[in-house]
Formats: structure tokens, C-alpha cells, sequence
């Protein structure tokens, strides 16, 4: 049984259909990343789907969260969306990449205010 | 329970927004960016605690008191963040957790 | 004395229990009274993580109480729990810095 079978058919799928309602209101690029994401993550989830769920949530939420700002898909995942996703999930070179969000944060704050001071 | 619903449901969530709507510029920058850092970090606060509210709360004050955001928390805006979430544990590694409990076949 | 950060680290949170050791008190003043010090680099959000993680490890006792300007602040003041781990602060502090001026002072 794949993972898709295993939370599609189980109570996780309220869940699950709740994410996918979600993501169909995300512009095409995002959507596309979520598509991607999730078959990457899928990798992980041979098993059971429930402790996967929050970090799913985590990339919806953070790919809902851009969107609104107009950031583009590259801006926000970088070209590694593998690495980003085993990143998410714990996996091997999720300190690297926790690393590299903490200099990305900086470095949009620094930009941000930049602007606003003109 | 999902992000969204991180401060007990959406109506709550919509006035957390509104919260940060109301603070400076500066401010909604730097909150915005830090929120952000947390979905991908994934600390367990973020559904579990008040972390993004308690975060409000202290920006509120600090603003209150005619302060710059980065006045108030310091230049190095990932030490700051990191600080809050520093003994947390993530959703990442709840999972690796549970995969080692759970052999794979 | 610039960057002191990193030498900070481990005992900014000792420093922080004994300022509030002393009276019951909030974040900004307590970060005022580290500047006054001396430690210049010490940043209200440094002292906010501190406190909450005193909160957290529930080793302070904290109040709301409105205030003259914006929302109402947080007041800290040490329980019982608080005041061991200040005792355990400075009995580590003793250790480690007669351990280092031996060491300066060239013996083994």
C-alpha cells in the first residue's frame, strides 16, 4: 500500500482533503512547489502518515504565507527542494539547511528595512 | 489542528493577525520573517504554546515605548528567534523519533 | 568592552536571576540594569528570551500589571525553584572562575 492509500484511507483524510482545499488557492507556481513537496515528503511516510501532518502544515502554511506576499517560489525554497524537504523532516542536512534559513531570515529582514527607510 | 488554528481557531488567528497589522512597519517586517523561520523550523511551540502571541505581546511593548524593532531585539534577528525556541523540540524531530521506534522492513 | 556575546552566554541567565533575586521587576529594567553594568550589547530581545525560558522552566513567578504607557507589562519574581537555581548559578560561578584564575595564575 502506498502512503497516498494509507492516509487517503484512513482518518487522516478529513485532514488531508483540508490541506488539498487549501492549496487550490495558492497561485500556480506555489501550488506546483506543494505538489512537489508532498511527493518528496511522501519518501518519508512509508509508515504512517499522522506524524508527517504538522510538517505538511508547516510547508502549506509557509507557501500560503508567501503567496500573499508576492514572494516567488525560488525566493522561498531555493533550487533544493529535496534537500528542503528531508530538511523539514529531520533528515540528513537539516542542520545545514537550518543554517541556511537562519542567514535567509537576516538577510530579508535586512533588505525589508531597508526599503522602508527609503 | 493546523497552523491556522495555532491560537485555538481561525477567529483567534484572524485577531493575532490584526494584532500585527496594528504594530510599525518595522515591526510587521521583522514578525512576518520570524514566523516564516518557524514553519520551516518547526518548533512544537508554534501549536502547542503561546509562542506567536507571547512574540506580540513583547512587540507591542516595545513599540509602546517608542523603540526600533531591531532596538529592541538586536541585529541579529535569527539569535533572537532561535533564543525563543532554544530547549523546544520540532515537528522534524518528533518524526525521526517515531521512525526510529518503527524499524522500516 | 565590545562582543562579549559569546563569554555572556552561559551566564546571562544567572546575571538575570540575581537582578530579579533582588525585587520583583520587567524585561526593559532589567535590561537597563545590565547596560548600566556595562554589558552594552545586551538587547531587551536577549532578556525577553531569558525570561521566558525562566517562565518556562518555572523558576519565576510573573504578574501582568498595567502600565503608564501601552499594553500592561510583565513583572517577574523568583519562587522557591528560582532562588535554588541562583544558589546553583553562583555556586558554578565560584568553581569556574577559581578555576580560571588558577590557571592565569599558573598553577595546575
Amino acid at each position: 500500500m502506498s502512503f497516498w492509500e494509507t492516509i487517503t484511507g484512513s482518518d487522516l483524510t478529513r485532514e488531508w482533503k483540508a490541506f488539498e482545499v487549501r492549496a487550490a488557492a495558492l497561485p500556480p507556481d506555489h501550488r506546483a512547489a506543494w505538489e512537489q513537496i508532498k511527493s518528496h515528503l511522501f519518501l518519508y511516510g512509508d509508515f504512517t502518515g499522522r506524524n508527517l501532518m504538522p510538517i505538511f502544515d508547516g510547508a502549506l502554511g509557509l507557501l500560503e504565507e508567501t503567496a500573499a506576499d508576492g514572494q516567488s517560489i525560488h525566493d522561498v525554497l531555493g533550487d533544493d527542494i529535496e534537500g528542503f524537504c528531508a530538511a523539514l523532516a529531520g533528515g540528513e542536512g537539516a542542520r545545514t539547511f537550518r543554517d541556511r534559513w537562519r542567514a535567509q531570515l537576516n538577510r530579508n529582514v535586512a533588505r525589508k528595512l531597508g526599503r522602508l527607510g527609503g | 489542528m493546523g497552523i491556522q488554528d495555532i491560537i485555538e481557531g481561525k477567529r483567534q488567528w484572524r485577531a493575532h493577525l490584526a494584532r500585527v497589522k496594528a504594530l510599525p512597519p518595522d515591526y510587521q517586517i521583522v514578525y512576518k520573517e520570524i514566523q516564516r523561520y518557524y514553519f520551516k523550523v518547526g518548533p512544537l511551540e508554534l501549536t502547542e504554546g503561546d509562542l506567536l502571541s507571547g512574540l506580540v505581546d513583547f512587540f507591542e511593548e516595545g513599540a509602546a515605548a517608542g523603540k526600533g524593532v531591531l532596538e529592541l531585539i538586536g541585529d541579529d534577528v535569527a539569535a533572537f528567534a532561535d533564543g525563543l525556541i532554544k530547549d523546544s523540540r520540532t515537528y522534524a524531530d518528533v518524526y525521526q523519533e517515531s521512525v526510529k521506534q518503527k524499524p522500516r522492513k | 568592552m565590545d562582543d562579549l556575546t559569546e563569554m555572556l552566554k552561559g551566564t546571562l541567565e544567572g546575571c538575570v536571576l540575581q537582578i530579579i533575586g533582588r525585587e520583583e521587576t520587567y524585561g526593559y529594567a532589567i535590561t537597563r540594569r545590565l547596560n548600566e553594568l556595562g554589558f552594552h550589547g545586551v538587547v531587551e530581545g536577549t532578556v525577553y528570551t531569558i525570561l521566558l525560558r525562566l517562565e518556562k522552566n518555572k523558576l519565576v513567578q510573573v504578574t501582568k500589571r498595567p502600565s503608564e504607557q501601552g499594553p500592561p507589562r510583565k513583572f517577574y519574581a523568583l519562587n522557591d525553584a528560582g532562588r535554588k537555581e541562583l544558589a546553583t548559578f553562583w555556586a558554578k560561578w565560584e568553581y569556574v572562575s577559581s578555576r580560571i584564575d588558577k590557571l592565569k595564575e599558573g598553577g595546575r
